[in-house]
């Protein structure tokens, strides 16, 4: 059945929802840069594999970054090439660096940054010793988050090291003839000796965040669910909570449930028809 | 004639290009930065040109128009579809081996023109008229054995097959065809085939929904529904449609009311209470009976 709300929106809205737009031009230079082998009618079956390429999510292979991040589905189909791609690593449980999963990663995609891996491991390995051994879905997982969710969990960065400092961001500041008037608010006695911050000022701070932003965001209703269980968290136990929650990882509809992570019928099969 | 709301994706992909290769040649040529300007801008505008030439400019505004038209769910696969359906309309490769023969060419038209047809919901009247005056352009064109314009076999066969791919039951379609098939040679107008193709997806979207209804009815256990309620609900379907036989407003919401929980849930509830054991409907005896409700209201074809 037809959802009515798509047919009522402005056009320009309607196209950015799906970046429609996005492809198209990405389509266009992609016909530039082969044009050598394409005749008249070759065109419209170029656009044609074009398009169900991005369908199928294998339009991110071998792209350069800038691509590969610039929409959501780009995103979700990077992490699953990811993950099909080295999903052996895993089964074999191996422990690999960072720099061993960052060479991977640039398997795949020649210019991806290393900061974003190295985001990714210090998720894993909780800000700790960043060259330390991680298995594949331990990262797998991490990276998922820091690389789906990067703006979103910038600003919580932002937001958290507010709270740290004692700094309320809800805190409108009103301008009066003496700036100087408005200082941050003490902390309580004790709170400077607790590691962390308040989960429901935390999430309280989030919720805003999601409103307030156009880009993806995890499920606000999931994030509350992570920060209702404790009293206080870390910026990092936050996000390894995020990387472990299943309904994230659902709702984003990339990776399978971590069970599953080695599970992939569809490529075994392919796999053997080519080695027999 | 169409102004597009955007700006085309090669002129905006020329201009991209125009700049990147702009700041690369400023890069290189620090002291002389005029002919590396110069060069980048003239490569952007023999890309433009290029674009324009294959007709890439055209294919693109078109296609764009045609996904602002159709307002698909996923965009994306619609436009694969619609690019793998204009390779299929490009003359055949080269001419190598021997072109294709009637029967294939025909439903090749049949294919073709049924993709038309579903591009845009029954609902998006604008749209789905338009598509259907492309669909009827396309089964008639005249080929090398055929004579232009549409006849009555290739109508029926269309029929059938729209019925078929919307998985409505044979015996629930055949008197529909029965009712606006014409006969094998006659030729079939442009306005008898916009009403034929406008009454036959509107059926199969009764048909779903009755099928949605009958779901509801059924016993969970037995996957069959009480007779006595399921006829009751078929007869106030039939009165509500009947009301409905003015187009004006107030007809509408008659039907509506008739069709609204007072009235439909008091007819089950009865039933329900007076039920007498008897043989249960079958899903396949209630969207029958249902369809035969529309399609008494469907004119035949003269």
């Amino acid at each position: 059945m037809l959802s009515p709300e798509r047919l009522a929106l402005p056009d320009y809205e309607y196209l950015a929802q799906r970046h429609v737009l996005t492809y198209m031009e990405d389509a266009v230079c992609q016909l530039l840069e082969n044009k050598e082998d394409i005749s008249q009618y070759g065109i419209a079956r170029f656009f044609t594999e074009y398009f169900n390429s991005v369908c199928q999510g294998t339009h991110i292979l071998f792209r350069e970054f800038s691509f590969i991040q610039a929409t959501p589905h780009n995103r979700a189909s990077f992490l699953r090439a990811f993950w099909r791609c080295f999903r052996t690593v895993g089964k074999n449980g191996d422990l690999l660096t960072m720099r061993e999963y960052h060479c991977l990663l640039q398997l795949l995609c020649p210019d991806f940054p290393l900061e974003l891996t190295q985001k990714a491991a210090r998720i894993v390995l909780m800000d700790d010793a960043v060259d330390c051994l991680m298995s594949f879905s331990d990262f797998l997982f991490a990276f998922q988050i820091q690389f789906y969710y990067s703006e979103f969990l910038e600003s919580v960065a932002a937001i958290y090291q507010d709270l740290l400092s004692g700094k309320n961001p809800n805190t409108v500041i009103v301008p009066t003839s003496s700036s100087g008037q408005h200082r941050p608010r003490p902390t309580l006695g004790e709170a400077s000796m607790l590691e962390g911050v308040e989960a429901s000022l935390f999430c309280q701070c989030l919720e805003n965040l999601c409103d307030r932003h156009k880009y993806s965001c995890p499920p606000p209703a999931l994030v509350k669910e992570v920060l209702s269980n404790v009293q206080r968290l870390t910026f990092y136990g936050f996000l390894v909570a995020l990387s472990k929650h299943h309904g994230i990882n659902q709702a984003l509809g990339a990776l399978p449930d971590k069970g599953d992570l080695m599970h992939d019928p569809a490529l075994d099969e392919e796999l053997e028809r080519l080695t027999h | 004639m169409d102004v597009l709301p955007v700006p085309l994706p090669s002129a905006k992909m020329a201009a991209v290009e125009k700049r990147r290769l702009a700041v690369a040649q400023a890069a290189n040529f620090t002291g002389s930065g005029r002919p590396g300007v110069s060069r980048a801008a003239a490569t952007a505008e023999s890309e433009e040109d290029f674009l324009r030439q294959v007709g890439v400019t055209e294919m693109l505004r078109a296609a764009l128009l045609k996904v602002l038209e159709a307002r698909p769910e996923e965009p994306i696969a619609f436009l694969a579809h619609y690019f793998e359906n204009m390779g299929l309309r490009s003359p055949a490769n080269g001419g190598a081996g021997e072109p294709p023969g009637q029967l294939l060419l025909q439903q090749q038209r049949l294919g073709r023109a049924l993709w038309h047809l579903r591009l845009a919901h029954h609902s998006q009247r604008t749209a789905f008229n338009n598509n259907v005056g492309v669909a009827y352009e396309c089964l008639s064109a005249s080929g090398r054995k055929k004579k232009p314009g549409l006849d009555g076999r290739t109508y029926s066969e269309l029929l059938k097959r729209i019925c078929r791919d919307g998985e409505a039951p044979e015996e629930v379609v055949a008197p529909l065809l029965r009712k606006i098939q014409c006969r094998d040679h006659e030729a079939v107008p442009l306005a008898v085939f916009r009403a034929g193709m406008l009454t036959c997806f509107v059926l199969l979207e009764f048909v779903a929904r009755a099928g949605a209804l009958y779901r509801l009815l059924e016993d969970p256990g037995l996957a069959v529904a009480d007779r006595h309620v399921g006829q009751a609900v078929l007869d106030t379907l039939e009165g509500a449609l009947q009301a409905s036989d003015d187009t004006a407003p107030a007809r509408y919401l008659e039907a509506s009311s008739r069709l609204g929980p007072d009235s439909l849930a008091l007819a089950m509830d009865r039933a329900l209470v007076a039920r007498r054991p008897s043989a249960p409907m079958t899903r396949e005896e209630f969207l029958e009976k249902a369809a035969a409700l529309f399609i008494a209201k469907v004119k035949p074809v003269g």
